[in-house]
């Protein structure tokens, strides 16, 4: 396969913005699913019979939270493979 | 029984040790044996099979693109009209992948089919296993719906069981150890399909319960409401949020599936990664997609 030098360059910026794309999108749903299975922990802790409620009601949540890494993860793939 | 356990964990180190070895072996040569039929007669025999994860991965996600580069005739079981009615169909860069989608969405439905005829079939007042499992998921299920929107519209509870059990089918039946079989899901039309259809019944039930002019008023509202315009965008990114999701998760699960056990050679670890990639992330995914849809139609109704 050959390249031209313009498009060496476009496929190792989008090859790069795919790591930073992901590395950076993973941060915040991280931060937000930890949270939430703390505060859910706190929330066991205290109501024991409220358990399957409360479990619920978190991995919701966490789906929820986690939709922007997931966002993140589809802009990766689109750089990895559309490009190029 | 402490000792059934020690000889059986002692088989299975054994086995582990053998696997690793053969796998430490048969890397080095980047063969694979090859044992089929070929033109009606008895074939055995050592190819040259050098491993290529980028050529892999074209291959599983993008195959129309895979026949393109390698300059292959493509073909669909070997037939050249059907690949021109899926090209005619859906054009050239998806016809392939077109056909493998609807091959599994059929597979699918075959089984739940199946399943249902089979349950149905054979109700009694006594019930047999697969009939108590699928009145447990169903339950369970309806008790979220009346929690959520109420006694009088239990009625929705076969829609959402519906999409339970065929989203959950289709995340498991990438489990099945046949090439070709892939999760239907992995492709974006299908949870978009899915997606919009959720969000149009929510707003079918938000017109039923307030009325055509009573749920638009949420919208044309100007005085009340002047960024009326940013409603619209988030009814869109409804969709949007719900269907990527989905499919975000079973692709990034597929693609780490591959990737990591080629870094291991295909060695015991994708068993651990099918379980948690398959099994849970697929099950949670499942679950939420429901729960999001019921979530959607509990807010319009609870207004």
């Amino acid at each position: 396969m050959q390249f031209t030098l313009a498009q060496g360059i476009v496929k190792a910026a989008a090859l790069l913005g795919a790591g930073l794309c992901m590395g950076m999108g993973a941060l915040g749903p991280g931060v937000g699913e930890g949270f939430v299975a703390g505060k859910a922990c706190e929330g066991i802790a205290r109501s024991p019979e409220n358990a399957s409620l409360i479990t619920r009601t978190m991995l919701v949540g966490q789906a929820v939270s986690e939709s922007t890494g997931i966002y993140s993860l589809v802009i990766a793939l689109l750089l990895i493979f559309s490009t190029g | 029984m402490a000792k059934k356990k020690k000889s059986l964990l002692k088989l299975f180190l054994l086995l582990f040790i053998i696997e690793v070895i053969i796998v430490i072996i048969s890397s080095g040569y980047n063969k694979e044996l090859q044992i089929g039929f070929e033109k009606g007669k008895f074939l055995l025999r050592n190819i040259e099979h050098p491993f290529n994860l980028q050529e892999k991965i074209t291959e599983e996600f993008q195959i129309d693109e895979y026949y393109r580069q390698k300059g292959i005739e493509p073909t669909i079981y070997g037939s050249k009209e059907v690949y021109i009615f899926f090209k005619n169909t859906f054009g050239k860069e998806n016809a392939i992948s077109s056909f493998q989608l609807i091959r599994m969405l059929l597979i699918v439905d075959l089984i739940l089919l199946l399943m249902a005829l089979y349950i149905r079939r054979r109700l009694l007042s006594r019930p047999s296993k697969p009939q108590i499992l699928f009145e447990m998921i169903y339950t369970a299920l309806e008790e979220f719906v009346v929690e959520t929107l109420g006694k009088q519209r239990a009625n929705y509870a076969p829609y959402i069981v519906t999409l339970f059990i065929f989203i959950w089918t289709c995340n498991m039946i990438g489990l099945v150890p046949i090439p070709g079989f892939m999760e239907p899901t992995r492709n974006l039309n299908v949870p978009l399909g899915l997606g919009i259809f959720a969000v149009i019944i929510v707003h079918i039930t938000a017109i039923k319960v307030k009325g055509v002019w009573g749920h638009l008023k949420n919208y044309v509202n100007f005085v009340k409401n002047p960024l009326f315009l940013l409603d619209i965008v988030s009814e869109l990114s409804k969709v949007v949020s719900i269907s990527f999701r989905l499919f975000g998760n079973i692709l990034g699960g597929a693609i780490i599936i591959l990737v990591v056990s080629s870094l291991v050679s295909f060695v015991v670890i994708p068993v651990g990664l099918s379980l948690f990639f398959g099994i849970f992330i697929g099950t949670i995914q499942a679950f939420v997609f429901t729960m999001l849809a019921l979530t959607y139609i509990g807010v319009e109704i609870s207004e």
